[in-house]
């Protein structure tokens, strides 16, 4: 009997020893998930960038006095993951609050947590119209809609290029159906129909019967909603098919030099969609970036994921610059509500009271060789109705 | 025109599912082990020839054999060190163990290599093949690559059937796997014979992986072989996995019904569809189509 | 001391005064932890415990009737499904009901893919519940009514919530953990008493004889079809209530969240816990669930030693970026060695510990 309550007593202890938390002074801990392992872990860049531009501000002497600091989990991209570490975050290290966040899935697992514990999140990684419409007060969205990237290409390959049999190739999934249905909208809106749409799950490894359908159907234009991998792997089998076309594509395939590589440069002429300047632009802010990179993290990739983990952040930085020092979520919600304007490596942000979509412009290019692209427009936006697009995915 | 431009497109994707089906196979029969790991096992490899073109300089041919050889080694040392050591395994602990060591590899593949997609392989200097270019009969292209992987896999097939029917290895292991323990009184070193089922499977798989890749214009990342695994399998079930003729013919059917199913009705429910298929299809011939069903008796 | 003298004392629940005791003290520990631990723990401990109602269904199948399962994913995201929809759009439906036809819609799948397993064994058997697994996450993405590709939140279900939140020991988060903390616990605790004692009834019996050989088990008059058919079912409600807890626990589901990763992990967590035992699925469960959600990147360069070993090697030979992917070896090296060196499984274990206490000092 001894020995069992001996053992008893043992277990309870060692239930206290559990507890343990931890808390920064002078530092504002912000927070991020983001695959680092797992199919998606090509996006864990993200997050290293938001590190990397944090290291920046804070040598530059930090946010009214204070250091930023950024805890980075990874979730591998499984919604459950997700919704644990945050929870760690704000539970355990209180922080203040998130930045990025890679994927819509794990996103919409935590959305309404954070909202319910009054957590500010800006600029969720994935261009989904689930952040912003309607908007909430604590969630603050900077990626542009995929649909209006889409209407975008639309809009230039009707008017600009003249050409109107239009197909999509979209991955089968959220950001595959903003995209298309985003097209779909912007067509009807010029008179016209899609002539094909081809679907493609992300665990297809070959997609010759995709490119068949696509190449059957006379497309002049073929907007690929997919990701990186599918892009080169559809590109490939339609070179090998013999089917030659104006290809476009969404911000999530803009990194240029990862594509013209593993395409082997079929990847040339491709009409690209950006939210964010082009990496080796000389805006003085990208010169400063590319510095930061080299100075912080000069063993990742400049590449476009890298440096949207930069973007994401901005918004963030000036948010909590315009709070000042009395840092509460209230505060720092007004503080982002005021900006207008606000010119960092992305399109304007602007936000306000009912506004939770600071950006939806973006800018095309042309792909010329790994490193060089064309800007064939300025920042434009598109005047496609997002409710429509936002009534088809329901 | 387009039949036969689906024809040749399954034929061509049916061949890849057909060697790695014929890997699994290779060790199911020895061993009894559905070998989960094979598709990782060809991913590393692959990886392994690439980074010998990459950094190291080698020639297509080179890193080709270089990383069929590092195939082989790996597997038997998993043989050697992991499987030999389980205590009285079930096909359960099987599983385990092999989805353990796929496990192993994939971690190890995204440590070393990175996230990033990479281009393999970058050319195939010195032999004269582009990846893309076609030969167009009419309006049916078939490009170089296709017209490589079937004639490779067609002669690895040929060229393993004919071990296995001729030579005192492929006997000896034919041997074993009918009955471990009359071949080990006969004379067998049925131990040394499980170490040569496992390299050779593996370099059949590793070929597979290494075609994979320029055959189906996929970029090089450690999640490669994931479904081109279970799709392996599949067909290696389908056809049945007690035959050699099974996983060749239950790959061929798999590739030709995937690409019919994708271009004339959908290419959302293309995996879905295959794998009703083969659930039906076994529900007839529960040991494969081409499988002779063994009832047990006591 | 395990001498059973009649039927009815083989079939008791709590057999001996030792039992009672640790099964009390049980009890009482899990009454007692929401205060104990911060309420991010808390909710790790109802996924851990909403995964052991998962690997005892599956062991029912895979440890006592011998039966292989890679689709138990299927089952899962049916059952989680079938609880949402449930729930929101019949609001005055109590969800413990929800949950249990829930369990009972995955039941019927079980019991539908239990018809090909009376003709299918080994790989052949794996490959169809894999196929079943895949379709399932398939067809859930492809209809608007399961919300397609993009998931359905799930509603709150405020069983003790404001009672908890106006006793004004916790917060309003914190009560909603605690409340789905003891709805998960009770009702793991229910279930795995109800499946020890499945297992000690004729129907467990013959899931038994049928594992061991169902030649045998048929010339004794044992049903194969009702019996296999049974399992396959009695699985399938387990996963598919654990299914509904889940949706509950997370708030929010999508197809493909339960993919064939997950069935593997339901896998793992049953052989290494130890097959054909009450106790090796919970410890199971324990372990693979608390690796699946612990294992990152930080916290393996703060192993001792090995952590600094492997950092070194990373920024040497590795990708700089690739760290955290040895959580992946970790665990493929745990799946490996477990069933290597102990093949009952972690149970194995539990009894020699169980021994060595029992025995001490000797």
């Amino acid at each position: 009997m001894i020995k069992r309550v001996l053992m008893f007593l043992v277990m309870i202890s060692a239930g206290f020893l559990f507890e343990g938390c931890k808390k920064g002074g002078s530092e504002i801990l912000i927070g991020q998930w983001g695959p680092q392992t797992g199919p998606a872990a090509l996006w864990g860049s993200v997050a290293r960038g938001t590190d990397c531009y944090f290291k920046m501000i804070n040598d530059e002497g930090g946010i009214n006095g204070r250091k930023l600091k950024l805890l980075i989990r990874d979730d591998g991209y499984n919604p459950a993951r997700t919704v644990t570490e945050v929870k760690k975050m704000v539970e355990g290290d209180k922080v203040f609050a998130f930045v990025g966040g890679v994927g819509t899935a794990p996103g919409m697992a935590v959305k309404e947590y954070l909202a319910q514990n009054k957590i500010p999140w800006v600029g969720p990684a994935a261009g989904s119209t689930h952040w912003a419409y309607p908007p909430t007060k604590y969630l603050f969205s900077v990626y542009p809609l995929y649909c209006i990237e889409a209407a975008l290409l639309i809009d230039y390959a009707v008017k600009t290029l003249n050409l109107k049999k239009i197909a999509v190739f979209y991955q089968n999934d959220d950001y595959g159906k903003v995209g298309l249905y985003g097209a779909e909208v912007a067509m009807a809106k010029h008179g016209l129909k899609l002539v094909e749409k081809v679907s493609a799950e992300i665990t297809d490894t070959d997609l010759s019967s995709h490119a068949l359908k696509l190449k059957n159907s006379g497309a002049e234009v073929v907007l690929l909603w997919v990701l990186p991998k599918h892009g080169a792997t559809i590109l490939g089998t339609a070179a090998k098919t013999g089917f030659k076309t104006q290809f476009m594509t969404s911000s999530t395939l803009s990194d240029a030099e990862l594509m013209f590589t593993i395409t082997k440069g079929l990847w040339k002429d491709m009409i690209v969609c950006r939210f964010s300047e082009l990496p080796n632009s000389d805006s003085p802010l990208m010169k400063k970036y590319r510095e930061a990179w080299k100075k912080y993290a000069p063993t990742e990739k400049w590449s476009t994921f890298f440096q949207s983990g930069f973007l994401f952040a901005e918004t963030l930085v000036e948010g909590l610059k315009r709070a000042g020092s009395d840092l509460t979520s209230e505060n720092f919600v007004k503080a982002m509500e005021s900006i207008k304007d606000l010119q960092g490596t992305g399109g304007k942000m602007t936000f306000g009271p009912n506004i939770r979509q600071g950006s939806n412009t973006g800018f095309l290019t042309k792909v010329v060789s790994a490193t060089e692209e064309k800007k064939l427009t300025d920042w434009v936006t598109s005047d496609i109705n997002i409710d429509e697009v936002i009534k088809k995915l329901k | 025109m387009i039949f036969f431009q689906l024809v040749i497109d399954g034929l061509s994707i049916g061949s890849l599912y057909a060697l790695l089906a014929l890997a699994m196979v290779i060790i199911y029969k020895t061993s009894e082990v559905p070998n989960f790991a094979q598709g990782e096992m060809a991913m590393v490899t692959t990886f392994v020839s690439y980074h010998l073109m990459e950094y190291y300089g080698f020639t297509f041919p080179v890193s080709f054999l270089g990383s069929l050889i590092f195939a082989a080694m790996l597997a038997v040392f998993f043989e050697f060190f992991f499987l030999r050591r389980a205590k009285e395994p079930n096909i359960l602990n099987f599983i385990i163990i092999t989805l353990g060591f796929e496990r192993m590899l994939y971690g190890l593949a995204a440590w070393k290599w990175g996230a990033d997609q990479r281009l393999y392989p970058s050319s195939f200097d010195p032999l004269p093949i582009s990846s893309s270019d076609t030969f167009n009969f009419g309006i049916i292209s078939v490009s170089h690559i296709s017209l490589i992987i079937m004639s490779v896999a067609f002669v690895l097939i040929g060229g393993l059937v004919i071990f296995f029917k001729f030579t005192r290895l492929g006997i000896a292991m034919k041997a074993t796997q009918q009955n471990l323990l009359a071949s080990r009184i006969n004379g067998i070193r049925t131990n040394r014979i499980m170490s040569f089922t496992w390299g050779l499977s593996a370099m059949v798989g590793a070929i597979a992986g290494m075609l994979f890749v320029p055959g189906t214009a996929t970029p090089l990342d450690s999640n490669l072989m994931l479904a081109p695994l279970i799709k392996g399998f599949a067909a290696a079930v389908l056809g049945g996995m007690t035959t050699m003729i099974g996983p060749i013919g239950g790959g061929f059917i798999l590739g030709i019904i995937e690409k019919f199913f994708g271009f004339y009705i959908s290419s959302e429910f293309e995996t879905t569809v295959s794998f009703t298929i083969i659930v039906l299809v076994l529900w007839f011939r529960p040991s494969g189509l081409f499988g002779r069903h063994y009832i047990r008796k006591v | 001391m395990d001498m059973k003298r009649s039927y009815y004392e083989d079939i008791q629940l709590l057999d001996s005064g030792t039992k009672k005791f640790w099964f009390g003290s049980l009890i009482i520990i899990l009454l007692i932890i929401p205060f104990l631990i911060p309420g991010y723990y808390l909710h790790e401990v109802s996924y851990i415990s909403i995964n052991i109602i998962v690997a005892i269904g599956l062991n029912i199948l895979v440890g006592y009737t011998g039966q292989v399962s890679l689709g138990h994913a299927g089952f899962f995201a049916i059952g989680a499904y079938a609880a949402t929809l449930l729930v929101k759009h019949l609001p005055f439906f109590p969800f413990i009901f929800a949950l249990i036809i829930a369990g009972l819609i995955a039941a019927a799948f079980g019991f539908i893919l239990g018809l090909p397993s009376l003709r299918l064994e080994g790989p052949y058997l794996a490959i169809a519940t894999l196929g079943f697994g895949m379709a399932i996450i398939q067809i859930l993405g492809r209809f608007s009514v399961f919300g397609g590709r993009m998931g359905l939140s799930v509603p709150d279900i405020g069983f003790l919530n404001d009672l908890l939140y106006d006793s004004g020991l916790f917060t309003k988060t914190q009560s909603r953990d605690v409340n789905l903390y003891y709805i998960i616990m009770s009702i793991t605790i229910i279930m795995a008493l109800m499946a020890r004692n499945l297992m000690k009834t004729r129907i467990g019996r013959a899931f038994i004889a049928i594992r061991d050989s169902d030649i045998a088990a048929n010339s004794m008059g044992i049903n194969l079809t009702k019996y296999k058919t049974l399992s396959f079912a009695v699985s399938a409600f387990y996963t598919g209530l654990a299914g509904g807890l889940y949706a509950f626990w997370m708030g929010f589901i999508n197809p493909d969240s339960f993919d064939f990763i997950l069935s593997i992990l339901f896998l793992a967590m049953v052989v290494v816990g130890g097959l054909g035992s009450n106790i090796g699925p919970v410890l199971g469960a324990i372990i693979i669930s608390f690796l699946n959600l612990n294992l990152q990147a930080d916290s393996i360069s703060a192993i001792p030693l090995l952590g600094d070993l492997l950092t070194v090697i990373t920024e040497n030979w590795m990708n700089k970026g690739g760290i955290a992917s040895v959580s992946i070896i970790i665990f493929g090296l745990i799946l490996i060695f477990i069933v290597l060196f102990e093949p009952l499984g972690l149970f194995g274990f539990w009894i020699r510990i169980k021994k060595y206490w029992k025995t001490w000092p000797f």
